[in-house]
C-alpha cells in the first residue's frame, strides 16, 4: 500500500531515522497485515519515496509498505490515523500490487511552496521573470561526495509567485528536478534567486507539497502513476 | 506569540525533537477544564527523562483525574537553555508550550544528586524564585520526590515540599490539598502547613536545624505545633491495585530505554549493604502474572514497541519469573517482540529463562558482582559467589552468548589490594571460560565489558556512617586497576572519582550544602552528570565561597550517636537495624534474604507491609 501523509509543522524537525522508527511503530500498532522481511532480524518492508530534510514540513509525503493480506484502502486509512499523531496524519491510501513502480525510482520532480515575508520579499518575488529568462544559472551544488558548479536553470520546471502587498508576503510555487543526478534543493534555488534579485527576505519558509513522476513528459503525483 | 518564538528556536538547536512534544499517546487537555495544572519536570535531557518509569506512572495517574492535567518538561540542553535566555523565552511545557511558572504545581523527580544544579537551572529558566520563601500563589507549589528525597536537606531552600516514598498515592493527596487551598483562598503558607500533615510529606520551611561547633547536627525540630517530628515514608501496599500506565508516550527520537518497561516487583530483600534502593523501597511487593500479561498486551497494542523489559531492583527474584517469561514469549513471538531481563540475578533460575529469551533475540548479559573477593562480597552482603558467575557464563557461552558485562565498585569499606586484584582475577576467569567452551557452541567475538565505579556511601544504608575514600585514594586504586585489567578480551571502564566525591557530599549533606549548591550554580555549574559539562574547579570554588569543607561530608566517619540530617525520616528500615548490619559487615558476616527469615529491619512495624509478596 502507498500511504500519503503529512509531515506537519510541529514535527518538521524529524530526521529520516526518527520518521522511520515512528512509522514502523505505528504500523505495528495498526493491526494491518504488515509484511516483514525474512532473515535473522526481521523488519517491516517499507520505503519512503524520498527523505525530507530535517526542518522542512511536507503535505504529501509517500511511504510504500508491503502487506501480506487483502484489505481495503479505507480500512488502512482509518487504522493508520488511529495510531499516528495528528501531525503525521495520512490523507490518502492506495493499494497497489507488486507491478507498481518503485516510488524512489519513479520520482522525477518535487514541488515546493516557499513563503517569503518581510525584508526584500517584494524584490525577490519581482525578480522571478528575469531570473527565469536567463539561459544559464550556475550554482554550486553540494552533495556528500562533491561540490560542482551546475546549470540549475535546466532543473527548474516551474517557478511562480503570488505577492500580497498588505502582508508583504510572497508565496512561491516551485517545481524542480528530483532525480539522483539532478536534484535541485529549494534552499539552493532560493539562494540563487535572492542573489539575482540582490535582496533578502526576512523569513523564508519552505514546504514540500508534492512528489511527482512523469507520464508522457507531464508531471503526475507519484501515487497516481 | 510565545509558541511562534519557541518554534523559531527549534530551528537553531541540536536535537529539536527534545522540545517538540506532540508524540503519540501524549495527553492534551483543555487547561480551563481542570482545577489543577501540574507540570512534571525531569532535571535531565528528554532522552534520559523519558526513560524514567516513575515519571511515566505519575504522568498517567495525574492525567487520569478529571480535575487535573499533567504536562512534561525536561532540562533543556545547554544550547537551548542559553538561547532561551538570550531570546527571552521562559521554560515551557512540551504538551502545550505553556510557561512552567504558570502551572499550579511543579513536580521534580530526584534521581541523582548530580542533577541538583539542573533543578536550580529549571527554576531559573522558569522564572520561579529560587527560594521557597520568596514564592507567592503566582508561582507553582514546587514538590520533589524520588530516591534522593530520602535526604532532602541539600535542597531544603529550593523545594516547597518533598514527597518521600512511593508516589502513586502521595501525588494525588498533594493535588487534593493544593486544590482545596486554592478553592478556599487560604494563604500559600497555610497550604504548605496542610501539606506537611500528609503522610510522607516534608515541608522544610517548617523545621529548624541547629549545629554543633564541629559542624555536626545538634537539633532538628519542627517550628510549629502540629507539624510532625517524624516523616514516615509512603508505601503502596498492593501493586496490583496501584495504577500502572496502560498506554505510554512513544517518543519520536530514540531515548535511552526505548522499549516497554513493566515493573514486576518493587523492593528488594537481599539486603546488599551498599544499596540504598534495596533499603528504601522495602517491603517487596509483586504484581501478579495475570496483571503483568494484561499490561504487556495493552502496552504492545498501544505503542508498537518491539521490546519489553521486565524491571525491578531484582527481577530474578520475581517468584513466577519462569512462568511469566515463558508466557510473554509465547504471546508475542509472532509479533517479533524481544524480551530482555536487565537486572537478572545469576543465582536465580537463570537457565530456563535464558533459553526462552534467546528464541527471539540475543541481548548481552550483565552481572553485578560489585566486589572482587568473596570476603568483600560478604562484607557488602552481596550473595553471589564466583561459582555462581562461572556456572552462569558457562551456560551462556554454550548457549551462544559472547557479550558479558561485569559491574564492580571500588573504595568499599574494608577493601584491600587483594580485593582489587580479585576483580582482574574474575574477569580473567570469565575469559578462560569462554575459550574452554567448544568452538562449535560458542558465538564469535568475545566481549567482556568490565566497569568499576567509585563507592558512594548513601543514607539509609548500613554504610551511612562510613567515610568515602578520598580522591587520592581512588586515583591510586584506579591506577592499580588499569594495570591489572590489561586482559585480552576485556574492556575496562572506570568512573571519575571527582563526580563520585561530590555525589557523596550531597548524598549525606545537610542544609549547608544548599548554599554550596546555589553558589556552584551561580558559577555556571549545570549538567554535572555529563563529563563534558562537569567542572570540578567551579565546585571547589563554591565550597570555598561558602566556607564549607567537602571532606566533612564525604570522607568523615560518623559516630553511632551522631544526629544524622536524614534521621527525622522514617524510611521503614530502622537506624538500629542499619547499625546492626554495619557491625555484621565489619565482621564479614552475611545476612540472609529476609524471605528466608525476618531480620527485623523495621518494616514489620507497618501493618501488612511484609505480606504483599
Amino acid at each position: 500500500m502507498i500511504l500519503q501523509f503529512q509531515k506537519g509543522d510541529i514535527v518538521r524537525h524529524l530526521g529520516l531515522l526518527d520518521l522511520q522508527r515512528t512509522m514502523q511503530r505505528a504500523l505495528r500498532r495498526s493491526g494491518l497485515p504488515i509484511a516483514y522481511s525474512k532473515g535473522f532480524s526481521p523488519h517491516i518492508v517499507m520505503s519512503f519515496a524520498s527523505a525530507l530534510s530535517s526542518g522542512i514540513p511536507g503535505d504529501a509525503e509517500l511511504l510504500d509498505v508491503g502487506l501480506t493480506d487483502e484489505t481495503t484502502e479505507e480500512a488502512c486509512l482509518t487504522a493508520m490515523n488511529r495510531v499516528l499523531p495528528p501531525s503525521l496524519a495520512v490523507s490518502r491510501v492506495r493499494l497497489v500490487d507488486d507491478r507498481y513502480p518503485k516510488l524512489g525510482a519513479a520520482l522525477q520532480q518535487a514541488q515546493y511552496r516557499i513563503t517569503l515575508r518581510g525584508g526584500g520579499t517584494k524584490a525577490v518575488a519581482g525578480a522571478i521573470d528575469g531570473f527565469l529568462a536567463q539561459q544559464e544559472i550556475m550554482a554550486l551544488r553540494k552533495t556528500k561526495k562533491s561540490e560542482t558548479m551546475v546549470n540549475i536553470r535546466l532543473m527548474i520546471h516551474e517557478l511562480t509567485a503570488a505577492y500580497d502587498e498588505t502582508q508583504d508576503c510572497a508565496v512561491l510555487t516551485a517545481r524542480v528536478s528530483f532525480v539522483e543526478a539532478a536534484t535541485l534543493k529549494p534552499e539552493l534555488l532560493m539562494e540563487s534567486l535572492c542573489a539575482f534579485a540582490g535582496a533578502q527576505p526576512e523569513r523564508c519558509e519552505i514546504r514540500r507539497t508534492a512528489l511527482l513522476g512523469l507520464v508522457d513528459g507531464k508531471p503526475v503525483p507519484l501515487i497516481d502513476l | 506569540m510565545l509558541k511562534e518564538k519557541i518554534d523559531g528556536l527549534l530551528d537553531r538547536v541540536q536535537k529539536p525533537a527534545r522540545y517538540m512534544g506532540g508524540e503519540m499517546n501524549c495527553v492534551l487537555k483543555d487547561p480551563d477544564s481542570v482545577a489543577i495544572r501540574y507540570v512534571f519536570a525531569f532535571p535531565d535531557v528528554y532522552e534520559v527523562g523519558m526513560s524514567h518509569l516513575g515519571s511515566r506512572i505519575l504522568y498517567d495517574i495525574i492525567n487520569k483525574r478529571e480535575d487535573a492535567l499533567c504536562e512534561r518538561v525536561f532540562m533543556p540542553w545547554v544550547d537551548m537553555a542559553d538561547l532561551m535566555r538570550s531570546e527571552d523565552v521562559p521554560l515551557f511545557s512540551l504538551e502545550t508550550r505553556t510557561p512552567v511558572g504558570d502551572f499550579d504545581m511543579l513536580g521534580i523527580t530526584l534521581q541523582y544528586e548530580m542533577s541538583y544544579t539542573n533543578i536550580l537551572e529549571i527554576l531559573n529558566l522558569a522564572r520561579i524564585p529560587m527560594h521557597s520563601e520568596d514564592r507567592t500563589w503566582d508561582h507553582p507549589i514546587v514538590i520533589a520526590g524520588g530516591p534522593c528525597a530520602f535526604n532532602p536537606e541539600p535542597l531544603h531552600h529550593f523545594i516547597d515540599a518533598f514527597s518521600i516514598g512511593d508516589g502513586e498515592i502521595s501525588t494525588l493527596e498533594t493535588i487534593d490539598v493544593v486544590k482545596a487551598c486554592k478553592a478556599e483562598g487560604v494563604s500559600r503558607q497555610e497550604c504548605l502547613r496542610r501539606l506537611s500533615k500528609l503522610r510522607g510529606v516534608y515541608v522544610p520551611s517548617l523545621y529548624e536545624a541547629t549545629y554543633h561547633e564541629d559542624g555536626t547536627l545538634a537539633s532538628f525540630e519542627p517550628t510549629e505545633e502540629g507539624v510532625p517530628r517524624t516523616v514516615v515514608k509512603n508505601m503502596v501496599a498492593d501493586l496490583d491495585k496501584a495504577e500502572y500506565p496502560e498506554s505510554i508516550i512513544v517518543p519520536f527520537m530514540e531515548i535511552v530505554h526505548d522499549r516497554i518497561n513493566i515493573e514486576v516487583l518493587r523492593g528488594c530483600t537481599r539486603g546488599c549493604r551498599f544499596c540504598q534502593a534495596g533499603m528504601i523501597y522495602r517491603p517487596v511487593r509483586e504484581r501478579s502474572v495475570e496483571h503483568l500479561l494484561d499490561l504487556a498486551q495493552k502496552l504492545v497494542d498501544e505503542t508498537g514497541y518491539e521490546e519489553i523489559t521486565l524491571s525491578s531492583l531484582s527481577t530474578g527474584d520475581y517468584t513466577c519469573l519462569p512462568q511469566l517469561a515463558h508466557e510473554l514469549m509465547e504471546k508475542f513471538a509472532e509479533k517479533r517482540i524481544a524480551l530482555s531481563l536487565p537486572s537478572l540475578r545469576l543465582d536465580s533460575q537463570l537457565k530456563e529463562t535464558l533459553e526462552e529469551t534467546q528464541k527471539v533475540r540475543k541481548t548481552s548479559l550483565t552481572y553485578a558482582m560489585e566486589a572482587g573477593t568473596q570476603r568483600l562480597r560478604d562484607v557488602i552482603n552481596k550473595g553471589i559467589t564466583e561459582e555462581d558467575l562461572i556456572s552462569s557464563v558457562t551456560d551462556a557461552f554454550a548457549g551462544g552468548w559472547s557479550s558479558v558485562k561485569l559491574y564492580f565498585m571500588f573504595g568499599l569499606p574494608t577493601e584491600t589490594t587483594e580485593d582489587l586484584d580479585g576483580i582482574a582475577d574474575l574477569a580473567g576467569k570469565v575469559v578462560r571460560q569462554y575459550f574452554a567452551t567448544p568452538k562449535n557452541l560458542r558465538a564469535k567475538g568475545l566481549r567482556v565489558n568490565c566497569s568499576a565505579s567509585c563507592f558512594v556511601p548513601k543514607p539509609f544504608t548500613p554504610f551511612q556512617w562510613e567515610p568515602q575514600d578520598t580522591i587520592e585514594q581512588f586515583t591510586e586504586k584506579q591506577k592499580h586497576l588499569c594495570q591489572i585489567m590489561r586482559i585480552k578480551g576485556v574492556e575496562f571502564n572506570w568512573h571519575e572519582p571527582h563526580v563520585s566525591f561530590l555525589e557523596a557530599c550531597f548524598a549525606r549533606g545537610d542544609r549547608k550544602m544548599a548554599d554550596v549548591l546555589e553558589a556552584a550554580w551561580r558559577l555556571g555549574c549545570r549538567f554535572d552528570g555529563w563529563s563534558d559539562q562537569f567542572s570540578f574547579e567551579k565546585w571547589m570554588q563554591a565550597f570555598e565561597q561558602c566556607g564549607v569543607d567537602p571532606a566533612f561530608y564525604a570522607n568523615r566517619r560518623r559516630e553511632k550517636d551522631e544526629l544524622l540530617p536524614w534521621a527525622f525520616i522514617d524510611a521503614g528500615v530502622t537506624q538500629a537495624y542499619l547499625w546492626r548490619e554495619r557491625e555484621r559487615a565489619m565482621q564479614a558476616q552475611v545476612t540472609p534474604d529476609c524471605r528466608k527469615g525476618c531480620q527485623g529491619c523495621g518494616l514489620k512495624r507497618f501493618e501488612g507491609a511484609c505480606e504483599g509478596r
